[in-house]
């Protein structure tokens, strides 16, 4: 049975397997979900994809909150009284099944009248008819059979989606613009004065500046403008130049065709415009399921269960909680805020927030701090603060949360483009003053040849291509950035920090060494036997930890909140838990995680659960430290210390006990002191840290929970390459360098042609497809070389 | 040759007509999901006539269910 | 907005199945019949509506528009349905459709072989006929459309928009390359003259491949490719890439088929740029079809479905690689005329097309009679047969090619053409031809069987019902993202679009309305030397169209030396300005015949047309007998001439009066310069007096069909006898 698998969610099934219609699941959820989709003539989602399922997680009560008309409000996005829309994010969307039960909804909600699945994006439009089915309904339902929707005030945005659309109309007109003038302007090139052509050439001229209008003014629109804020503030741009040669191309040949003087440069307008916008269309791609902007209130509930004086419970908002109020916090739900605990037993999982796995115990009377989860069924609390001023959530107070960081940095394209406008409007200035004295009547002619031959447009594309392809392949290796700017970014590090727990330590399995006197098996199944009737998660892991034993049924078994557990089988007894719950137990050493246990009052030893390091961590110090300074800043006591030392490379420094705005001022020190930091964390409490640092990168174990903000996520599994990654963003680096080299050259050439005053369109239209072209293939297969080399 | 501007014409209103086209599937959201669709079309919806013997049996979900899931 | 139960229109599509496989069937087996012709030319011996000259139309008409055109149309009924979640618009469209489309192949197979024709390749078929195809067309487009606006999918699937650009496209090209002034029930004129016909025709002639051969089925290959390999698109963004790119660029590629032609040289090249151009979409598509299969490869062995469809895809590579070879001026040198593009057509036709078409066929017919495919070997049988014979048909085509071009320019060192006689070409590849009619008949064997499986399965099978199905009506709000609004809505919304769309139609008739002036006026003679025709060689034009001579015998000496060698000055626009239709032709099976006037006698031309191994022995040109036999209706010659007149043409209203007194005298003429061979004189007087002995009325020479076509090709290309080329192209335009 063992080696049995879930037919709803794969998982391998271990002893306690149900059988169902001779299929083998490993709980009742995926259970449940089956019945529901056999019984409903869904089972075609097993044929689609088998064991396609996830395990229905749904806590009671959980989407209450969505009764809340004020709350449903916010994230309903069109509601007329009786039919309504929403969109919402399921993480757990993965395969073709999902899509196709989650597009036939309509057949376990009654009411649903469409839902459609965005699989990208992970979410799924639901269109309902809001008198026969209600939204906390549906977020049930989904829930039940395993996609889970997650619901956050922060998240319901639609501008990005409208932004995109902007380009691709811009890339429609330059497009069709382009296609149809290139199609009239090649008769000119392929055969001048026949006597058909002669008629044509005035017809098929004004037929294409009417094609270039919109191409000038629409698409092209942006170029203009940025120049002309670069102007005005003084900053000379890319953009510049750009919109100069644009404008003088336009300028130009609509002088040439109305007087006759030529056919113009219309093709190489209109394709230059084209490039640039695919250059710029391809430096907005980006990972819309994942989110970099998140802070505390994407990750708190958007609800919480206030509990009033007459003892009724009501739904308020998070950020609706005052000093004082008596809250209610469910199994599995997050503490908002900071507060005492009333009544009712408290382990709280802080791992969110410090990293840090393993759940803490709290007695009544003492603090529950924000952003810890509760594990072992409700409590209520007190809330002494407001949400926003938390221990942890005042973090976000910080003006670093307020400015964004580009605005900060300058990018290498921008910088070239300063000198490169100065350059070429000299160059335009003195080769025109030489002809004002040879030749005059060509001076009109250089000048504006020089600056459109000169329109930096292979610059302008080689920044785009090479790092939106390098963007692109760091994220196969699940290494996911913001923008392409992070990764200009991370090639000038030079200071790299780590949070501790759960950055260079796992949240996920433990290390444990025994010490103490021997076990009998007999005790040792009596050991398993009690362990695996505990949902404790110390035990869950103990238990998994242990190797096989046969299980036997326990006489008697109990469970003390806090303390630990009791179990008996005939006449021998076993005590699990805490130092002074055990019999006559002595020693206790604070820091570390450990179970004690005593069987029949004897003292037997205690297992120590040490936190692993990740692999190949100090393979990876070490390779940083040889490129750059290297600290780790962890939240909780140095008790790791030693153990750390071993493994990271001699006189790394460590600070510990740091407090979230610790993290950020010590980032902060660093930058004033000319330093460009990468942060490394995991955690809320690293938020601060992230935000503040040049780089900041949050590890992630699932990429689809929650990430603090940051400019990249970094799959957990990864981890060790992150040096190989920096290197890589180094190399883009000096690929975009090379290809300034390269688009230089073909300026010279062109320049040539421009200077002497001998500039035809057909040359332009061959130099600047060619020249842009070139540019892009180039940097597209030399990232590519680069990224086949890293892991 | 005059047959040229017949031709130019045609071309560009036909263009013209295919380019509106564009414009309007791209504002409409044609292609804001450009994934989904592919997988979409390997679907067979025939299957759903096998539902009339089988609706009667259906587990209420809402009720059922709810007891299972405390369980978990 | 409630969740609707509808059913799919399965006896539609079943339909156009049986007729996709009945059609296929003949129209290949036409085309086998024509491929042995090339070895036995009389083997339909005096049978005129079994000559080669008009079977050929036959032939490609039904392969086309009969076999390609209803495997599109089923399998654009079965997937419009079900990715627009709903039945077709309207059953009665959809039968009018069949019905419509099936009578009016019935027409042309009955008009084709009686000489019905205005030889304007692919656009055959006389005016009436050109009626009923855009109405029928239009109807399918109706039906297409208004599915699309009662869909209950929001996303319209990148298979629907090749569709919808098919039926745009398509018809834009038919009407304007079908404008043509009737002069009689079955007879009509293009309205364009010479090189501008030709142009039209071209522009026509290479979008009906692109929008009838080519969108439609890459559409089907969209739906049906990852259907049957049951898994996505390898990339759906490239296929929308792929659509929107091949969109903007291949309505342009037309006049690569006219290089060196008296084309203007600007107006070639520029078909030479866009053709160079097409290849980047369409190798895209080739490769995201081929890609799609990637990690499927399994499945391709065992599934023939899947291996017809690998070799089509395959098959569209190859060939739209081909094509943008074939359109530069260097390549286009050889291959023009010459059997390559017979073996270039074929590797499109038999493989992207017929394939593609057979791959579909076998996935379907199971999947809609609910039951297996009787036999799978059968089909693996068909496919390895099929492929062998596109293999025997195209390599020795291409070698047939190469072999005529080279010899065609092969010159000896003092200067002379080394194959001075035509016919040494033709003998020369006929061993290629042997192997292309073996080729061909192998495909047909595949195809055979084919039929016998799909009609065993079928017997097996359950008869075909309507699927039923459910889907929720398409919500017709408009959220903020202005999402899920249809067509009608949009436009109601909108104002805007809506004047858009009604200023383009406007445009549509206006230049309707202005063609015809617009030819006219630059129809005026360019050269002062060319003059319109007889009545009597008007005449005989319209017998060189019936015959369809324009199938083997080009009226284009290309300006290279080796043409003018061999034929005589090259070709000048000006010299077609009266020739409604254009006869440029597009092969050379047998020589060029724009200079042939005055190159043989009168009585040469009678008797080989009556047997022409009898003149050049080895000749592989069919006897035309009838020709020499019936007499010839010439009674609304005045109606022609009228027609032309209102075309541009300058006949005087006396030259109208006095056509038949004209016809009279240029008849009697040749008829006496018969008499010159004696030969003839004397059987010619023995049948007249047997037949009176007989008292059978007896026909004259001068009134019979063959003179009025000796007068004809005695002026072929005799309006040029100056040999002062460059005063020529100074008047020449």
């Amino acid at each position: 049975m063992d080696n049995m698998n879930c037919f709803h969610c794969g998982d391998p099934c271990d002893d306690d397997t149900i059988l169902f219609q001779d299929k083998a699941f490993c709980c009742n959820g995926c259970k449940t979900v089956y019945e529901i989709f056999d019984s409903n003539d869904l089972k075609y989602y097993y044929d689609l994809q088998s064991a396609a399922g996830s395990t229905p997680k749904l806590m009671p009560g959980k989407f209450d909150f969505l009764e809340n008309t004020e709350i449903s409000e916010q994230l309903i996005e069109f509601n007329d009284g009786k039919h309504q829309i929403i969109n919402l994010f399921i993480p757990t969307i993965h395969c073709s099944s999902c899509i196709w039960v989650l597009e036939n909804l309509q057949k376990l909600a009654p009411g649903v009248v469409q839902s459609q699945v965005d699989f990208p994006q992970k979410t799924v439009r639901i269109s309902f008819d809001a008198t026969v089915i209600s939204l906390k309904e549906i977020a049930e339902i989904l829930a039940k059979i395993g996609y889970e929707p997650t619901i956050s005030l922060a998240d319901s945005d639609v501008k990005k989606n409208r932004d995109d659309k902007k380009i691709i109309y811009q890339l429609g007109v330059a497009g069709f613009g382009f296609g149809n003038i290139m199609f009239l302007s090649f008769p000119e090139y392929f055969d001048v004065n026949e006597y058909w052509l002669e008629q044509y050439k005035i017809l098929f001229r004004w037929l294409m500046f009417a094609f270039s209008v919109p191409v000038v003014f629409y698409a092209g629109k942006d170029y203009l403008i940025s120049a002309y804020k670069g102007i005005r503030s003084r900053f000379l741009n890319i953009d510049v130049p750009i919109a100069l040669g644009i404008l003088v191309l336009f300028l130009r040949s609509t002088l040439e065709i109305s007087f006759d003087w030529g056919s113009g440069f219309f093709d190489s307008l209109s394709g230059l415009i084209f490039f640039l916008l695919l250059g710029k269309y391809f430096q907005k791609r980006t990972y819309s399921f994942l989110s970099f902007e998140r802070d505390y209130k994407s990750y708190f509930p958007v609800a919480v269960t206030r509990i009033l004086q007459d003892g009724k419970e009501e739904v308020a908002q998070v950020n609706e909680v005052k000093k004082g109020d008596r809250l209610l916090i469910r199994h599995g739900e997050l503490i908002p805020v900071d507060g005492v605990l009333k009544n009712g037993a408290a382990e709280i999982d802080y791992s969110f927030v410090t990293g840090e796995a393993r759940p803490v115990h709290v007695e009544l009377g003492k603090k529950v701090f924000a952003g810890g989860k509760q594990l072992r069924g409700p409590f209520e609390m007190v809330a002494d603060k407001k949400v926003s001023q938390s221990y942890l959530t005042q973090l976000w107070s910080h003006s670093v949360f307020g400015e964004n960081s580009d605005s900060k940095f300058k990018s290498l394209t921008d910088s070239i483009g300063k000198r490169f406008t100065y350059a070429v409007l000299s160059i335009a200035m003195i080769a025109s003053l030489y002809w004002m004295f040879t030749d005059p009547e060509k001076v009109w002619n250089v000048f504006t040849a020089v600056l459109i031959i000169a329109c930096p447009c292979a610059i302008a594309l080689a920044a785009p291509f090479t790092l939106g392809n390098m963007l692109r392949i760091f994220g196969k290796k699940k290494f996911y950035l913001k923008d392409i700017s992070v990764i200009e970014k991370m090639a000038g590090i030079n200071t790299a920090i780590f949070d501790k727990t759960g950055t260079l330590t796992t949240s996920k399995h433990d290390q444990i060494l025994y010490e103490g006197s021997q076990l009998t098996t007999e005790e040792k199944s009596l050991l398993k036997s009690t362990l695996r009737a505990s949902n404790h998660p110390l035990s869950r892991s103990l238990y998994a930890l242990l190797k096989e034993h046969n299980i036997m049924s326990l006489d008697q078994y109990e469970e003390f909140i806090g303390q630990g557990l009791y179990g008996s089988k005939g006449n021998a007894n076993i005590k699990i838990g805490a130092a002074s719950f055990v019999d006559n137990c002595n020693e206790n050493s604070p820091g570390t995680a450990e179970v004690h246990l005593s069987t029949n009052a004897e003292y037997k030893g205690r297992f120590v659960l040490e936190s692993q390091y990740r692999h190949g961590i100090s393979q990876l110090m070490t390779e940083l430290t040889q490129q750059m300074d290297v600290a780790v800043l962890s939240g909780d006591h140095d008790g790791e210390r030693n153990r750390l030392e071993a493994l990271l490379p001699g006189l790394t420094p460590m600070y510990f006990d740091q407090s979230p705005q610790d993290k950020l001022f010590f980032v902060k020190e660093l930058q004033d002191s000319g330093k460009r930091v990468m942060m490394v964390g995991d955690g809320l409490n690293d938020a601060g840290a992230l935000a503040q640092s040049d780089v900041g990168i949050a590890l992630a174990e699932d990429i689809n929970v929650f990430s603090p903000a940051c400019d990249g996520i970094l799959d957990a599994s990864k981890f060790e390459y992150l040096s190989s990654y920096l290197h890589a963003s180094k190399k883009a680096m000096g690929i975009i360098r090379l290809s300034f080299v390269l688009s230089l050259l073909y300026n010279i050439v062109g320049l040539y042609f421009a200077v002497t005053g001998q500039l035809q369109p057909v040359i332009a239209a061959i130099l600047m497809p060619l020249s842009s072209i070139s540019i892009v293939a180039f940097t597209t297969i030399t990232t590519n070389w680069i990224g086949r080399k890293i892991k | 040759m005059s047959v040229i501007y017949v031709l130019l014409t045609i071309s560009i209103v036909v263009a013209v007509i295919f380019f509106v086209a564009f414009i309007h599937s791209v504002k409409s959201g044609q292609y804001e999901d450009s994934y989904t669709p592919s997988v979409r079309i390997l679907f067979e919806d025939e299957l759903i006539r096998s539902k009339k013997n089988t609706s009667d049996q259906t587990v209420p979900i809402s009720s059922k269910t709810n007891t299972k899931s405390k369980q978990i | 907005m409630e969740v609707q139960q509808f059913s799919y229109d399965n006896q539609i599509v079943k339909k156009f199945i049986y007729a996709t496989l009945f059609w296929g069937i003949i129209g290949m087996l036409v085309g086998l019949l024509l491929a042995f012709m090339f070895l036995f030319p009389n083997v339909t011996d005096g049978i005129s509506w079994l000559s080669f000259g008009r079977l050929r139309p036959l032939h490609t008409n039904a392969v086309i528009f009969a076999f390609v055109g209803n495997a599109i149309f089923a399998g654009v009924y079965y997937s419009t349905q079900r990715l627009l979640k709903a039945r077709m618009f309207s059953d009665f469209l959809s039968k009018l459709n069949f019905w419509g489309w099936q009578a009016i192949i019935v027409a042309a197979a009955i008009t084709l072989p009686l000489g019905y024709t205005t030889s304007k390749e692919y656009a055959e078929l006389e005016w009436p006929i050109d009626l009923a195809i855009a109405v029928i067309w239009v109807a399918f487009g109706w039906n297409l459309i208004g599915t699309m606006l009662k869909r209950r999918q929001r996303h319209l699937y990148v298979a629907i928009w090749f569709y919808l650009a098919t039926f745009v496209t398509v018809a834009v090209l038919h009407i304007f390359n079908s404008l043509e002034l009737p002069v009689s029930a079955l007879k009509s004129y293009s309205v364009y003259a010479g090189v501008q016909d030709a142009l039209v025709q071209w522009w026509y002639g290479h979008n009906a491949v692109a929008f009838f051969l080519t969108t439609p089925f890459l559409g089907l290959m969209y739906y049906f490719v990852p259907k049957a390999a049951n898994r996505p698109v390898y990339s759906y963004r490239l296929s929308i890439v792929h659509f929107w790119s091949l969109i903007f660029i291949y309505i342009w590629a037309g006049p690569h088929h006219l290089l060196y032609s008296s084309l203007p040289d600007w107006a070639q090249n520029l078909g030479v740029a866009f053709s160079v151009m097409l290849i980047a979409p369409s190798w895209g598509g080739m490769i995201n079809g081929l890609l799609t299969l990637r990690g499927a490869w399994d499945k391709v062995r065992v599934d023939p479905t899947l291996k017809f469809m690998v070799v089509a895809i395959t098959g569209y590579g190859m060939a739209t690689f081909e094509g943008p070879m074939l359109s530069l001026k260097n390549v286009n040198a050889i291959a023009h005329f010459s059997d390559w593009i017979i073996a270039h057509v074929h590797v499109g036709a038999l493989a992207w097309n017929g394939f593609l078409t057979f791959g579909m066929i076998y996935w379907l017919v199971p999947k809609m009679f609910k039951t297996r495919l009787h036999s799978t070997p059968m089909a693996n049988f068909h496919f390895w047969i099929g492929t062998l014979g596109i293999i025997l048909y195209a390599l020795p085509m291409y070698v047939a090619g190469f072999t005529q071009a080279l010899m065609w320019k092969d010159f000896n060192p003092d200067g002379s053409l080394v194959y001075g006689n035509f016919l040494e070409t033709v003998n020369e590849i006929m061993p290629m031809y042997w192997m292309r009619a073996i080729g061909g008949s192998l495909y047909i064997i595949g195809f055979i069987v084919m039929l016998y499986n799909i009609v065993v399965t079928v017997r097996s099978g359950s008869a075909v019902t309507d699927e039923q199905a459910e889907a929720p009506a398409l919500t017709r709000v408009s959220s903020r993202r202005t999402l899920g609004e249809t067509y009608h809505t949009w436009l109601e919304r909108k104002p805007i679009q809506l004047t858009i769309l009604a200023t383009i139609a406007i445009l549509i008739g206006g230049v309707i309305q202005i063609v015809p002036t617009l030819l006219v006026k630059s129809n005026i003679p360019t050269i002062t030397s060319v003059k319109p025709y007889t009545p009597l060689e008007l005449e005989g034009r319209d017998l060189y169209i019936r015959e369809g001579c324009v199938g083997c015998h080009s009226q284009m000496v290309r300006p290279f030396r080796s043409e003018v060698e061999r034929y005589g000055e090259y070709a000048k626009a000006g010299e077609f300005v009266y020739d409604h239709p254009f006869l440029w032709g597009s092969k050379r099976t047998g020589p060029d015949l724009l200079r042939v006037g005055g190159k043989y006698s009168d009585s040469w031309h009678l008797n080989h047309m009556y047997d022409p191994q009898s003149m050049s022995s080895g000749s592989i040109m069919p006897a035309y007998q009838w020709l020499v036999r019936d007499k010839h209706d010439r009674s609304d010659v005045e109606d022609k001439m009228r027609a032309m007149v209102t075309l541009g043409v300058p006949y005087t209203e006396e030259d109208i009066i006095n056509a038949q007194t004209a016809m009279e005298e240029q008849a009697k003429q040749i008829e006496e310069s018969l008499y010159s061979d004696p030969d003839f004189a004397k059987t010619y007087e023995e049948d007249k007096s047997r037949a009176l002995s007989n008292g059978q009325e007896f026909v004259e020479m001068k009134d019979r069909e063959i003179i009025a076509l000796i007068a004809y090709l005695q002026r072929l290309g005799t309006d040029i006898k100056v040999k002062d080329t460059d005063q020529l192209l100074s008047e020449n335009q």
